[in-house]
């Protein structure tokens, strides 16, 4: 009894060829479908405890949840924020697992002052988190309770300012209102919000300037008495006027905006990725629960904006240009 | 103290207490991670962070406390007995704890760090209890100014150490404050003697260099010994005579404990001072009026009491700030803020008002974990000094590997690993050449400190070098650090002169 082949050569080749091709593809397939298969790592280039770290621990509360996965921050600071972005930028691999939490304001700012190491075109933001005006405020025990106070006494002896660094939107901010007013304020790189808000409270130096998210955070120890752009908070900055309204200006919002970051050549070779990063960043800002983080992280909840790649983009070539126009006063070259 | 506040003390007290199984457990985390490198509470809350969330408040207090205080008082534990300070912190403490351990009374030199710490954290948690309001405004009072001469305390002591071999000494403090110096500048975060290295842009990490000049460059000289212990002073078998002696040598320094822990609280309280700017002007301190300064760095216990007593009076002190003006007072403070505003409390003036409960509790929190924690950590002492008898060819490899590692953690660059070698070859060249390390560490530590208060000064001022000058209490501090330069010059003359009396 002859018995006829179970598989014939030319269906072993068939088959062996639709294997391998599948072999060959599914990576690729999985790759798309399965993304993240491991933890996000996140590049924060500041340190624990900070602002940064309050936001960013509120927002991937929740984007964990979307994205199926945890996250791993790791606090790079230094240098104004520059050692943060320099590694993220030199040593994290561009494959969608390396993100860069950052401050699109005084972050982007510096590399108007001291180009880095990278092309500041070779990562952009895809995210904001959120964006709060910087402003302008006083210690609860200041003996300079108003603008005029601050005015007067400018006119008598050089007010000492704390800043979080020189190049910060809250500095242009005030270097803007002393050329309207004709007033020289000494600024003091205080490094760092919370010594900062330490400055002013304790009067290290006269009063500060710093975004108002942390100064809202502070609570009952600070009094907000200008806002450097549109106060959309009232009550919670002490119905501060905006500069443009107080003194007849037309000075551009100077912001602080927190947004996740990416390298351009793993946006650009993992676009599949890319994608899943982006559609779980806009799903987060559509969950009720984001706002309950956020506002549990003393965020102010007005502060919670969404803006995209393009508007982030916008903003990131804003800042540069706002930084060449000031280099020289922020600076010292 | 009104009723409605003892009570409320009272209460929390208590409730406290009834937290025994978290307190116990993270005393004893807070220990290891303490005595690693590189680990301190800060970064294990944030590592325990899930957990810490998903507590409720009142657990999730007491055990970030409880964290705090052990961690502090681990650190001090191999600072002693291998000469491996953990933290910057305990940069002082083998000054005088390791010569100890060196001696054989490991177990006394960590009964007396014990009883010091405990009894300088206790003690200083009710002073700033009590006196909290007023504490609070010693920040409102102490600027830059006022602190570069808090700083020139500290930096002093390179002087003292100096005075054995003047030409040696300030070579190597100036060779700290050089290296100090390294990273971008305070005002325009300009990078200085980076030499291309974005690792050193933030300056030159504490940990690598803390680790590879005292436990790295130590490993390299023990391994040519058998055991710690000199040969001289071989280890007695584990008995309770040595650990009682320990607590009744640190009993006998009462007044000492009281006073430098008083320094570490007053320090504690102002905002960005920290632990090793309090240990070694606590350190300096105690040596200017002590009447033996001669034996300090040699295993006095006085000099191992200052600093451990101390670094646990900020543990205290940075909490004053933080509940009062909403400021945090150090790092580990700061991650206290993130988790409690998580549990929607609001730090700042109204705290006592709206939530007594917390403010009071963190303090209770304190005292109890002290009291616990001397009568769970003093018997381990007794077993714990056996370090100092592992022949040193297992001893030295395994700190050499320990370190490197603890150097690699707080930012997990492999630079800090090789830099914490360089440390240690640097140190060992010191060592047999006979620089002092201790000199080079202080200008490493509180250079760059010095130079941020110091250009704050002279950017307010804007560049007027009498501004050094302008403030009372600046003044009156002045005049304390001439007097703690000068006093114990005069007191050692006269002491010499006393003793040449009888011969002749």
């Amino acid at each position: 009894m002859s018995m006829k082949p179970m598989i014939t050569r030319r269906g072993l080749l068939g088959t062996g060829a639709a294997a391998a091709t599948l072999t060959l593809a599914t990576p690729g397939l999985l790759r798309a479908s399965t993304f993240p298969e491991g933890n996000i790592n996140v590049y924060i280039p500041t340190s624990e405890g900070g602002g940064a770290d309050r936001n960013f621990r509120a927002f991937s509360s929740v984007w964990k949840e979307k994205l199926g996965t945890d996250f791993e921050p790791g606090f790079y600071p230094g240098a104004s924020g520059r050692v943060g972005y320099e590694i993220y930028m030199g040593k994290a691999d561009p494959d969608c697992y390396n993100l860069i939490f950052g401050n699109m304001g005084p972050e982007v700012l510096n590399w108007a002052m001291q180009e880095p190491s990278f092309d500041v075109n070779d990562y952009f933001y895809f995210g904001q988190v959120d964006k709060d005006p910087c402003c302008l405020f006083v210690g609860a025990e200041s003996p300079l309770q108003t603008m005029d106070d601050i005015i007067a006494a400018a006119k008598t002896r050089k007010l000492n300012v704390g800043t979080s660094r020189m190049a910060h939107p809250a500095s242009i901010g005030l270097l803007a209102l002393g050329d309207k007013l004709g007033i020289e304020f000494n600024l003091i790189p205080l490094q760092g919000g919370k010594s900062t808000v330490a400055g002013a409270v304790t009067g290290e130096v006269d009063f500060s300037v710093l975004t108002s998210g942390s100064v809202i955070a502070a609570g009952d120890s600070v009094k907000t008495l200008l806002v450097f752009g549109n106060n959309i908070v009232g009550e919670a900055l002490d119905n501060a006027p905006s500069i443009n309204d107080a003194y007849d200006m037309d000075l551009p919002e100077m912001l602080s905006a927190r947004a996740f970051g990416i390298h351009k050549k793993a946006a650009d070779d993992n676009p599949d990725r890319f994608e899943v990063l982006t559609r779980t960043f806009k799903e987060t800002f559509e969950d009720p629960k984001l706002l309950e983080a956020y506002v549990a992280s003393r965020g102010t909840p007005e502060y919670l904006q969404y803006a995209g790649i393009e508007e982030c983009a916008a903003f990131k070539s804003a800042m540069l240009e706002l930084g060449a126009r000031y280099k020289s006063l922020l600076s010292g070259a | 103290m009104d009723s409605s506040t003892a009570s409320i003390l009272a209460e929390v007290f208590f409730e406290t207490l009834g937290y025994w199984y978290i307190i116990i457990p993270t005393i004893f985390l807070g220990l290891i991670v303490g005595g690693i490198p590189g680990f301190s509470a800060a970064n294990t809350i944030i590592i325990l962070m899930p957990l810490t969330l998903a507590l409720d408040l009142q657990s999730g207090l007491v055990f970030m406390i409880s964290l705090y205080c052990s961690a502090r008082m681990g650190a001090g534990i191999p600072a002693i007995l291998v000469n491996i300070p953990g933290t910057a912190g305990a940069a002082a403490t083998p000054l005088d704890g390791y010569p100890m351990a060196k001696q054989g009374k490991g177990q006394q030199a960590l009964a007396i760090s014990f009883v010091a710490s405990c009894i300088g954290g206790l003690l200083t948690t009710m002073i700033a209890l009590a006196t909290m309001p007023i504490l609070a405004r010693v920040g409102f009072y102490m600027h830059s100014v006022e602190m570069i001469v808090v700083m020139l305390f500290g930096i002093s002591l390179i002087a003292s150490i100096a005075a054995q071999d003047m030409v040696k000494g300030l070579i190597a403090g100036f060779l700290g404050l050089m290296i100090g110096s390294i990273g971008t500048d305070v005002v325009y975060a300009t990078p200085r003697a980076t030499f291309g290295f974005l690792e050193l842009y933030d300056g030159v990490p504490l940990i690598p260099a803390l680790v590879g000049l005292f436990a790295v460059s130590e490993a390299f000289v023990i391994i040519e010994k058998r055991v710690i212990v000199n040969h001289t002073n071989e280890p007695k078998a584990p008995n309770w005579t040595d650990t009682f002696d320990g607590v009744r040598i640190a009993l006998k320094r009462w007044v000492h404990i009281v006073w430098t822990s008083i320094i570490g609280l007053v320090i504690g309280v102002i905002p960005g001072a920290g632990a090793s700017i309090a240990s070694f002007v606590a350190y300096q301190q105690s040596r200017s009026f002590s009447k033996t300064p001669e034996l300090y760095g040699t295993g006095h216990p006085e000099g191992l009491i200052a600093p451990e007593s101390a670094n646990n009076g900020v543990t205290s002190g940075t909490l004053v700030p933080l509940l009062v003006l909403g400021i945090p007072g150090g790092a580990t403070a700061a991650i206290m803020l993130v988790v409690m505003q998580f549990h929607g409390v609001s730090f700042g003036p109204s705290l006592f008002e709206d939530q007594p409960k917390v403010g009071y509790g963190m303090f209770m929190a304190m005292a109890v974990s002290y009291v616990i924690m001397f009568l769970t950590i003093l018997p381990l002492s007794r077993y714990m000094s056996h370090v100092t008898t592992v022949p040193t060819i297992y001893l030295a490899p395994m700190i050499i590997a320990f370190t490197l590692v603890g150097g690699f953690v707080p930012r997990e660059y492999m630079f800090d690993m090789y830099l914490a070698l360089a440390f240690g070859v640097l140190g060992y060249i010191a060592r047999r050449t006979g620089y002092h390390v201790a000199a080079i560490l202080i200008g490493v530590i509180l250079g760059p400190l010095l130079e941020k208060y110091f250009l704050w000064s002279l950017k307010k001022s804007d560049g007027d070098i009498m501004v050094l000058f302008s403030s009372t209490l600046g003044n009156i501090l002045w005049v304390a650090f001439a007097m703690s330069i000068i006093l114990p010059i005069v007191f050692g003359m006269r002491r010499k002169r006393k003793l040449e009396v009888p011969a002749e």
